[in-house]
């Protein structure tokens, strides 16, 4: 048990660098935003990202080629919310996620399901030469917001399955590869 | 009396005016189908989608796809001149979950000036399949689909030039579901 935490503790100290904080920005809205709906609060450091660990994503099954990442290095930001409940008028929360997202973000794609009570919500805008893309994630009693800048072309990879890539981004974020 | 003529008189002239309201919304959103009606299904729904592919998002898939990965350059071709693609899909557990009146208020919309019914589309899928086309006068304007059985009920809405062919291809791809579309003879019917 001491040797996982430790463990765990090592990946928080390597990932640190690269997983952006948000600091008064819209991820940081969104965040508070599900905080005040939920009354949940996200955990502070997000212990199980992985950010800059080579690892192999869903967009590399998509394309069926070999393992490549889809956020650009040190883009991402991640908040955890684990273990709290999540119950609550879905429909009124997602009017008021457009709502607060609308001038600045364009919704993308937006799937809810009643039977596993989980939203997912892609949002999209663009950084320069490059893309912000904004994936809130909320189950029964989880959740995840993450925001990463994509290149061009892992846009391109985005468009073309929307869902699938949505999930895929919280993936790579989330979730610890063994290699 | 005078109560009555009033009445009488207002009536005809609040039609006009209704009509004449509905048609200058109709030409302002051309091609794009108001689907905010079946929002109150996703509350019924087991699970629900909603795409939204403005022209700003089409002109940045547009620039995203590359002309060098043969896919890709196919799916920019096919997106070529798309202002938008709209998709509502919802998927119940039960039967009658969605009402006919859900349905009619996105075909109501599309008995409009310039839409189509094309029906020479079938669907490899089970159940009901609607093909719409608008023509702004020898352009494709835009596509409507409206999909149902049972269990499910979804819209695609297309706006800008875009045929059957192209619709078929974009099965499965930019949040277009697969409808199964086969194309038999071409007919329309208003």
């Amino acid at each position: 048990m001491k040797t996982i935490f430790i463990a765990i503790m090592l990946v928080a100290t390597f990932t640190s660098a690269t997983v952006v904080r948000a600091k008064g920005d819209d991820f940081n809205s969104v965040v508070k935003m599900i905080e005040q709906f939920y009354r949940v609060k996200h955990t502070g450091i997000p212990f199980l990202a992985k950010a800059g660990m080579k690892v192999a994503t869903t967009a590399a099954r998509i394309k069926g080629g070999e393992a490549k990442r889809l956020a650009e290095a040190g883009s991402i930001k991640l908040a955890v919310f684990e273990d709290q409940d999540f119950a609550g008028d879905f429909m009124k929360f997602r009017t008021s996620l457009n709502d607060a997202l609308n001038a600045t973000w364009m919704p993308l794609i937006q799937t809810l399901s009643a039977k596993n009570e989980e939203q997912v919500y892609v949002f999209l805008k663009t950084a320069g030469e490059k893309y912000d893309v904004l994936v809130v994630t909320i189950e029964q009693r989880e959740a995840t917001v993450v925001q990463v800048t994509l290149s061009q072309k892992n846009l391109a990879i985005l468009l073309r399955d929307p869902e699938g890539t949505g999930k895929a981004i919280t993936e790579e974020a989330t979730i610890t590869d063994p290699e | 009396m005078n109560s009555l003529f009033q009445t009488n008189i207002k009536t005809p002239l609040l039609a006009v005016l209704l009509v004449f309201a509905t048609a200058l919304v109709a030409r302002a959103q051309g091609s794009r189908i108001q689907m905010t009606s079946l929002d109150h299904l996703a509350a019924k729904a087991s699970q629900s989608v909603d795409v939204t592919i403005d022209e700003r998002l089409m002109k940045v898939a547009a620039k995203a796809l590359s002309d060098h990965d043969a896919d890709e350059r196919e799916v920019k071709q096919l997106v070529a001149g798309i202002k938008g693609i709209y998709v509502k899909s919802f998927e119940f557990d039960a039967d009658g979950q969605y009402s006919a009146a859900d349905v009619e208020a996105i075909r109501a919309q599309l008995r409009g000036p310039g839409w189509s019914r094309l029906v020479s589309v079938v669907s490899k899928k089970e159940g009901n399949l609607e093909v719409y086309m608008l023509m702004e006068g020898e352009q494709i304007g835009g596509l409507a689909v409206i999909s149902t059985n049972d269990k499910e009920f979804t819209v695609v809405n297309i706006v800008g030039p875009v045929d059957l062919e192209k619709l078929a291809k974009l099965e499965g791809q930019l949040g277009v579901p697969e409808l199964g579309i086969e194309t038999t003879k071409p007919k329309t019917k208003n």
